[in-house]
């Protein structure tokens, strides 16, 4: 009788890609609606929108979002004879998640057709070019988020988000948040995506769990911003007034902080692959978004810093030789050092530059 | 699961292999019509610096010599022997007390224990070389799956825990360390414990849930350098508790090697043993015994370890010291996927070098970076091929990119 024979090893863990991305996939549809709802209670500025169509509008972008990204990619196959596979729901989590992802990521004000432009750019010229999921190396999404952000500047709009308000407290001006709305996400967001921190929470623990996400990325992620907030907080507010810990709080809870360190720092195929190079990438992505959040023109950096940190990806990834404990150490204590500096350095350089700002209103008033 | 304990000493013929793995060359000491007792020396195989006896296991006729496959999926000179079922034995002296090392690794050769346990970094039970550790893992089967039937430990620790110090007087070695698993039953742990203590035996516990080499971490720590495909060179014997209790044997009883047993399980049989064979029995007429294969679906044979044993076309090759599990199924293959750059595989490596980058590097081509990726320390464990979520067979990049630059 004949056997068989496969190259061993023939057996394996439970573990299966399809099943993260299903993961995500349940969580992205989670937080879409958790963002639907919770354009129930944001406050509107009178006679200006209506409250339902907030909600619609939301509801709209999403579906729009989810279904352009399924289109292209079918039509894309139509054109590669492999149709067939988009009859099986497995073949449309991909590209709905991506959607998804393009969608939560810009404010609810957005024409529909812009957000059809980023889906398109974002899918076509981030992901289906490089010969689609699994060989891309920038993060799809935010490919099409970047472009349409740059693009349709004016288009794409936000009220008084609680980032913007903390922007123009560095420059000495007051403002008021309370705690309870900071949590549930009622404020004005800065995209749809950026909604209740707690629910955020729940689904990093989820995706945590089920091995979606990787703590060494989410967590340095995380854990860089709070320190680099904190410096810049205790440089610019001291420890007194409590102002430092309302702008490490303001920046750890709201804008797309935790929505990133869930969705986006850790997407594995545009991250690097090893331990160390993960931290380190991790590192750098919080330190640019901290970097433009403070000095820079735009309001949330993440998008800028996630995509310069897949940028320099395929070199993390061909420069490491291993990976062991030594390494390890070395290079965790190498971050934290930089991580520390760079969050006083960062809250110098505000404090220098309100003083010209300061010294220039002087000269201009003397004249 | 083992529902069943069966024996089956008594083949018709049996079919010996004259030479394995390591000992590529064997010169006859019988000639065909020759009789010969259980025990008896047939053969001696050669690996380039000892020779070892290959010894007959059972008592009967030489009825000719043929080209047959063995375990390992060779095709290799085999000795046949027809049984009489008189098991006439050679006499061997029981040593007892305190026995000289020479004593002890003369006896070891005359019983035919050499390789025994092949799967992964287990290493043969080899004097030749100086040993500085002794580490036998008290592990049914290789990670990742581990066997619950502890009944072989538990009445023979007495004999397990002497093999243990015999071998490590045979070797002058500084170290004994026993692995034994967290999940084991307390009358298991127990009795290894009670039999083991005075002995300078150190015990260490595992948790074999999480898989993860443990082996090899055990092997580094113990010599603390990097460690090579083959741990005698890094003067370490590993092996299982099966080798230490046939040392005891040998040495206290006077007892060749001549039965092994082995766990035969699968989907294609309808009942799943604990085997008590002799060796040199075909794997095909214990099938038989077993009442044959459920042939509904494509079979795959597996000897050894999942991650690291060895897969073959036949069923007739016949069954030596060094099996210790084969598993018959219906063949499940998985769809690859494409791989999504979790670095799963980086993460799991013993060795402490990174699968994924290799893999990256063998597509791309480049040799410097192969070689800068320290690709030789892999010991393919298969480790990485386990853990991937895109069901990749990560191993056999590595062992393409090794094949490259080596
Ligand atoms: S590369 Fe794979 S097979 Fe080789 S040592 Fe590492 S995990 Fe084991
Ligand atoms: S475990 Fe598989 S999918 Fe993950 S990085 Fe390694 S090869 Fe790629």
């Amino acid at each position: 009788m004949e056997f068989i024979t496969k190259k061993p090893p023939i057996k394996s863990n439970q573990q299966r890609s399809y099943k993260r991305s299903l993961n995500l996939h349940i969580s992205l549809i989670i937080i879409s609606l958790a963002a639907i709802l919770t354009r129930a209670f944001i406050a509107v500025p009178e006679g200006e929108v209506w409250l339902p169509d907030a909600m619609f509008k939301t509801f709209l972008m999403l579906l729009t979002g989810a279904f352009i990204s399924v289109l292209i990619e079918l039509l894309y196959s139509i054109g590669e004879g492999k149709s067939h596979e988009f009859s099986n729901y497995k073949r449309l989590v991909d590209p709905i998640n991506t959607g998804l992802i393009i969608a939560l990521l810009l404010p609810t004000s957005t024409p529909i057709y812009v957000l059809l432009l980023a889906v398109i750019i974002g899918v076509y010229a981030g992901k289906i070019v490089f010969g689609g999921n699994g060989y891309y190396i920038f993060n799809p999404a935010l490919v099409g988020v970047l472009f349409v952000n740059l693009s349709f500047a004016n288009q794409i709009t936000y009220g008084e988000t609680p980032l913007v308000l903390l922007k123009n407290a560095l420059a000495g001006q007051t403002y008021t948040l309370k705690l309870l709305d900071l949590f549930v996400g009622n404020y004005a967001a800065i995209a749809i995506g950026s909604t209740s921190v707690i629910l955020l929470v729940v689904i990093f623990a989820y995706l945590l769990v089920t091995r979606v996400i990787d703590l060494r990325i989410s967590g340095t992620f995380i854990l860089t911003i709070l320190i680099v907030s904190a410096g810049i907080g205790f440089v610019n507010f001291g420890t007194a007034s409590g102002l430092m810990w309302q702008y490490v709080l303001v920046n750890m809870i709201t804008g797309l902080t935790m929505f990133a360190a869930v969705f986006l720092v850790s997407e594995s195929v545009s991250s690097p692959t090893s331990r160390e190079t993960k931290m380190i990438y991790a590192v750098v992505v919080a330190i640019l978004t901290m970097t433009v959040r403070t000095l820079g023109a735009e309001i949330e950096g993440i998008v800028f810093a996630i995509l310069f940190g897949n940028m320099i990806t395929p070199f993390l990834n061909r420069t490491v030789k291993r990976s062991n404990k030594k390494i390890f150490i070395r290079t965790s204590i190498i971050l934290l050092v930089v991580v520390i500096f760079t969050g006083f350095a960062l809250g110098f350089i505000v404090q220098s530059r309100l003083q010209e700002i300061f010294s220039a209103a002087v000269i201009g008033g003397l004249f | 699961m083992i529902t069943d304990n069966r024996q089956y000493l008594e083949p018709k013929k049996v079919y010996i292999p004259l030479t394995d793995k390591t000992s590529k060359i064997a010169n006859l000491k019988v000639a065909a019509q020759d009789n010969v007792l259980t025990g008896q020396i047939i053969a001696e195989k050669f690996n380039g610096k000892i020779k070892t006896p290959v010894i007959s296991t059972i008592s009967g006729t030489v009825i000719g010599f043929e080209e047959r496959l063995d375990r390992f999926g060779k095709i290799i000179d085999h000795a046949i022997i027809e049984n009489d079922f008189k098991d006439r034995s050679i006499e061997l002296k029981p040593l007892e007390d305190e026995v000289a090392p020479a004593m002890i690794r003369n006896r070891l050769t005359e019983c035919g224990i050499d390789q025994l346990t092949v799967d992964g970094i287990y290493t043969d039970i080899d004097f030749s070389r100086p040993v500085k550790h002794i580490i036998i893992n008290a592990i049914y089967t290789n990670e990742p799956f581990i066997s619950k039937d502890y009944e072989f430990i538990k009445k023979h620790a007495e004999e397990i825990a002497d093999g243990i110090t015999l071998l490590g007087i045979a070797s002058h070695a500084e170290t004994m360390t026993l692995i034994v698993d967290k999940f084991m039953d307390e009358e298991t742990v127990d009795n290894l414990g009670k039999a083991t203590v005075d002995k300078g035996i150190e015990v260490v516990i595992i948790n074999s849930k999480k898989v993860q080499a443990w082996d090899y971490k055990i092997a580094k720590k113990l010599v603390n350098e990097t460690l090579s495909n083959n741990l005698l060179d890094n003067q370490i014997i590993y092996t299982s508790v099966f080798a230490a209790k046939v040392t005891h044997d040998a040495v206290r009883l006077g007892i060749p090697l001549t039965k092994r047993q082995i766990a035969i399980t699968g989907d294609a049989y309808k009942v799943n043993t604990l085997y008590e064979v002799r060796i040199g029995t075909p794997l095909s007429e214990i099938s038989e015994e077993l009442g044959g294969y459920d042939e509904t679906s494509d079979l795959n044979i597996h000897v050894g370890s999942f991650l690291t044993g060895y897969q073959l076309e036949s069923d007739e090759f016949s069954i030596t010291a060094s099996v210790d599990s084969i598993n018959v199924s219906s063949l499940r293959i998985e769809k690859e996927e494409v791989c999504i750059k979790c670095g799963d595989c980086n993460d799991i490596c013993p060795a402490g070098i990174l699968p994924q980058n290799i893999m990256d590097a063998e597509l791309r081509n480049v040799n410097s970076r192969i070689v800068d990726l320290n690709t030789h320390e892999c010991v393919e464990c298969g480790l990485c091929t386990y853990v991937c979520p895109s069901k990749i067979n990560v191993l056999e990049w590595v062992r393409r990119a090794k094949r490259r630059v080596g």
